[in-house]
């Protein structure tokens, strides 16, 4: 059974301007998925529609089974718990420290204090930051603040993890590292949908890529696949 | 990473809900919010004295006003049973005259009590009050009669308004043998009316300022929410629920409110303090006994809570404007 389902998702702006146009797309369960495009044609609006941010227009965006677009302000919460998200700019707090930042997930999830700080340098030692804990975001480098944004991400244990661009402020070796790093979540269970615009960086990750362009799904190599077949 | 636990529930919405331990949450979500407030005040402490010292301020004049008023009533109650008027009767004024005005006195309605004072004991009692002053002796002595008349000190039923005593006098002066009628509490009465006077204007005031101490909170919590929309993002994205993004600002509401409440309680105490003296020296040249009343512990709460009342109102007027969210 599919795990995230899209099907027949449209989304129109108020502006007039089309988000998605009739997307429909199944992504397995502890699968990783890229998703790619120019700016502007959907990638965002998809990754908004999954965490419950954005409503469709019409159709239905389906998370294990529950319709996003249907659930209520108190199940939302619950739900955002079992999703990391990590976005290009980072959305660090910058008056708390990197240990306090990738934290924060768990504080209000009411883990005990020693649950927190175990999880915690978990998350920094799997995304290679273990000794920078006590620094702030401005005291780290571009790359560095990525990482800590994809600890804070994972450290909740998510089930689906989502990625807006997250190499598009990184040079090509940092990318590389990142996108392991979403393999490695990806190996150990979580489902992993990330976008970028960065064909270069995943046409050689031998994942599966949807392909999208004002809107619209213009291509999903997992199609490709089964036609070759 | 560790092995993940499936939400329980078998389709649709159920599954994303809270399971167990929600009182322990939220007691420690209290905690983490309370020592967040404190750091996040404690890193603005100039503003937030600011904030204090204006919502003291607005709820200083409230506090000081209902010390006076209650003073004032509790003043004016002790002192209502005195009210009254004193009839002096014409020195030519014949035994029965004076016999007959205070039958007459005795049988009007509202009247509580009438106290007879001869010509001698008149006397007698400004010569015990001179302190048996020599020079009034000899002058008495040189004098040969009594220059004192006789008077009723008319004492009239409690509640009695002063235009009922200015009616009674004005009765009274006609009457054969009355020299002269004098309300011995005039002073009393317009000093009553002053007060209630002052206490609808003060309450007037007193409302403007309390709603001044809403806005001080709400401007303050809204400058708060606003510098804090960054963190509000993040905090909607993993999963913070709407409670708890909410609770941050209605700490500082209460912060602002509890503390401007304190404020407040120095500031009238500084001022009670300051006008303690003078008060008392007025009192006694009235021959008043006059202690200030009012400041105590109930009041001390009464002015906490109203201060973190107002701040909380204000905190939700402000998230009411700006409500959190993703």
């Amino acid at each position: 059974m599919s795990f995230l389902q899209l099907q027949h998702v449209s989304r129109r702006f108020d502006n007039g301007s089309q988000g998605l146009a009739n997307v429909s797309v199944s992504i397995e369960q502890g699968s990783m998925v890229f998703l790619t495009g120019h700016s502007g044609a959907g990638k965002s609006t998809l990754l908004k529609m999954l965490i419950g941010a954005e409503q469709p227009t019409s159709g239905r965006v389906l998370v294990d089974g529950s319709d996003v677009s249907r659930l209520g302000s108190k199940q939302m919460p619950w739900f955002r718990r079992q999703v990391g998200v990590v976005l290009q700019d980072h959305n660090l707090l910058e008056d708390r420290s990197v240990f306090d930042n990738v934290a924060l997930p768990l504080r209000i999830t009411h883990l005990r204090a020693k649950d927190i700080e175990r999880r915690v340098r978990g998350a920094l030692s799997t995304v290679d930051l273990s000794n920078k804990g006590h620094l702030f975001p401005r005291h780290l480098s571009t790359g560095e603040q990525q990482r800590v944004g994809i600890a804070r991400a994972v450290v909740n244990r998510p089930r689906i993890i989502l990625a807006d661009e997250p190499t598009g402020n990184l040079d090509p070796y940092l990318s590389r590292q990142v996108i392991a790093l979403f393999h490695q979540f990806r190996d150990l269970g979580s489902t992993v949908l990330v976008a970028s615009h960065d064909i270069d960086l995943i046409k050689d990750q031998g994942c599966r890529i949807l392909h999208l362009s004002q809107g619209e799904l213009v291509q999903d190599t997992a199609n490709l696949e089964q036609a070759a077949d | 990473m560790a092995k993940r636990t499936k939400p329980r529930g078998d389709n649709g919405s159920e599954r994303w809900r809270p399971r167990g331990g929600y009182l322990r949450g939220w007691l420690a979500d209290h905690v983490r919010v309370a020592s967040d407030t404190t750091l996040f005040i404690s890193q603005r402490m100039l503003s937030s004295l600011l904030v204090w010292l204006m919502v003291g301020v607005a709820l200083t004049l409230p506090g000081l006003l209902w010390i006076a008023h209650s003073n004032l009533q509790t003043f004016s109650q002790q002192w209502q049973g005195n009210a009254g008027l004193t009839v002096y009767m014409k020195l030519n004024a014949s035994d029965a005259a004076v016999a007959d005005m205070g039958e007459r006195l005795r049988q009007r309605a509202n009247i509580t009590r009438v106290e007879a004072t001869t010509p001698e004991q008149a006397l007698q009692q400004m010569l015990a009050q001179s302190g048996d002053s020599e020079f009034l002796r000899q002058a008495v002595v040189a004098v040969e009669t009594n220059p004192l008349p006789a008077s009723f000190a008319v004492v009239l039923d409690t509640g009695t308004s002063f235009l009922a005593l200015e009616a009674l006098r004005r009765q009274l002066l006609p009457e054969s043998g009355v020299d002269d009628v004098v309300i011995e509490t005039t002073w009393l009465e317009r000093l009553r009316d002053l007060s209630d006077f002052a206490s609808r204007v003060g309450a007037g005031l007193s409302i403007m300022l309390l709603l001044a101490a809403v806005m001080v909170a709400f401007a303050s919590v809204r400058i708060a929410i606003e510098s804090r929309l960054g963190e509000l993002r993040v905090l909607a994205l993993i999963g913070a629920t709407p409670a708890q993004m909410r609770r941050p600002f209605l700490y500082f509401g209460s912060a602002y409110g509890i503390g401007g409440g304190f404020v407040a309680i120095v500031l009238i105490a500084v001022f009670l303090n300051q006008i303690e003296a003078p008060l008392l020296s007025l009192a006694v040249s009235y021959q008043v006994g006059v202690q200030i009343a009012g400041f105590t512990s109930p009041f001390l709460l009464v002015m906490l809570l109203l201060g973190w009342l107002l701040g909380v109102l204000g905190a939700l007027l402000a998230l009411s404007q700006r409500t959190p969210s993703a």
